[in-house]
């Protein structure tokens, strides 16, 4: 074979390259639409006093509170929307009214949803603090956890639990008795309804339920029959992970915004995601850093009535607000 | 008994149970893990290793991807029952070694 025709081969196969790459960049890396989101503020510290954060993991918040897991204190703590500290309750253990790493929060009828990773059940609070019920044991059976990462409640007062090591998620009535569940109890898996370390879930106003897939790098969606609907994130969303638009480095929250948008925290990648309801990729806010309106592992936001967007910042020890921009994203 | 006298005796007692507590701490070690990168799989592996009998107290350097396993006094860890833990919790063990208390500190 001549030096020419190998020099031919060469450069049409570094073309075909180049083609496929674009090709994949057109099909799996979508481009941003609608506005973004503006940061406004932040709060908190290392340390155990009051404002100051070991660990935020999870965060709810009402028309005029916000509720903050500060998982290594054992603790919820609870500030206006302003940041200013109103109230904590809580202490490291395992007794009624304590906590073992409370997890995402969610707020429904007035009362809050504690899950607790290390107890293996969900907590429920006044919004004042005072303990109430619980829901759930240690275990691999129905109607028992392994390390609960999140929780939903529809409005008829079922719960949805994403159950971490079970790599499962359960749907319980209202006081706790097991109706169904999604996912091999114990298994990974990247098919539709299977998971990978789920950290989260999340009911829609038309009760789609979506799934925090963590380690699956993945979001799912399933309907009020427990119906499987769509999955996104990466490539066909099997698993595979990365910083592009659309894609996750391990998902650790979700919650619905304006215009019933989700919105994901994507910890690794240090940003907040936006989707349409049926998972097309819109915008994403923070980049890498501890200056205001950067992230060192985003691992929960939720959503105000007003919009307003609160974010825990995970490995920064703080809160970050951002709001909706009203300038459309270039 | 005066008041200085019985401050004196106080803090006395104090100092005392301070250096008691500090005294019945065991050794320490040193866990490193793979992949330990969030808050989820840390917490799982101080789940795990917390079920270990005589676990005092566990120190997670997510970053750092390193556990640091403090013992009650006279209890030692046993290396496998670490790496049984590490790998109950869904990753791997890349070290173990024994702590000298200035180390840990």
């Amino acid at each position: 074979m001549t030096t020419r025709k190998l020099l031919k081969i060469s450069a049409m196969a570094v073309s075909l390259v180049v083609l496929l790459a674009l090709v994949a960049w057109v099909m799996f890396v979508p481009q941003a639409t609608g506005n973004g989101y503006v940061f406004i503020e932040a709060w908190g510290s290392h340390g155990s006093e009051p404002g100051q954060f070991d660990d935020p993991t999870g965060i709810a918040v009402t028309e005029d509170e916000v509720f903050v897991a500060d998982s290594r204190n054992g603790r919820i703590q609870v500030f206006d929307h302003e940041g200013q500290f109103k109230r904590a309750f809580g202490t490291p253990g395992k007794a009624i009214g304590e906590l073992g790493r409370p997890m995402n929060l969610t707020v429904h009828d007035g009362e809050l949803y504690v899950p607790e990773y290390m107890n293996d059940r969900i907590q429920i609070f006044s919004l004042e603090g005072e303990p109430r019920r619980m829901i759930g044991t240690p275990g691999d059976g129905p109607g028992e956890f392994n390390a609960p990462g999140g929780v939903a409640v529809a409005a008829n007062g079922e719960v949805f639990v994403a159950d971490f090591y079970n790599h499962r998620v359960q749907q319980l009535s209202a006081d706790g008795e097991f109706v169904c569940q999604w996912g091999k109890t114990g298994e990974t898996g990247h098919q539709a309804g299977e998971f990978t370390y789920p950290t989260d879930v999340m009911l829609a106003e038309n009760e789609t339920l979506y799934v925090a897939d963590g380690y699956g790098n993945r979001i799912q969606a399933f309907n009020r029959r427990g119906e499987f609907l769509y999955k996104w994130g990466g490539p066909l969303a099997l698993g595979i992970y990365g910083p592009f638009n659309g894609w996750f480095s391990t998902v650790t929250g979700l919650t619905v915004g304006p215009a019933n948008n989700i919105l994901a925290a994507d910890f690794h990648n240090d940003r907040i995601q936006v989707f349409t309801p049926q998972g097309a990729f819109l915008n994403t806010f923070g980049e890498t850093g501890d200056k205001p309106g950067q992230f060192n592992n985003p691992i929960a936001m939720d959503v105000a009535p007003n919009g307003t967007v609160f974010v825990a910042d995970f490995q920064n020890d703080r809160i970050e607000k951002w709001r909706p921009s009203v300038e459309p994203v270039r | 008994m005066t008041t200085p006298r019985l401050h004196a005796a106080l803090l006395a007692l104090v100092v005392s149970l301070i250096s008691t507590i500090a005294m019945a701490t065991g050794p320490s070690y040193q866990v490193k893990v793979d992949g330990l990168a969030c808050p989820f799989c840390a917490y799982g592996i101080e789940k795990q290793l917390n079920k270990i009998a005589g676990v005092e107290v566990l120190e997670t350097d997510i970053e750092g991807g390193r556990v640091i396993v403090t013992m009650d006094d006279g209890q030692t860890l046993d290396e496998s029952q670490v790496e049984q833990a590490v790998d109950r919790a869904g990753f791997t063990m890349k070290g173990f070694e024994p702590l000298d208390t200035a180390d840990s500190q």
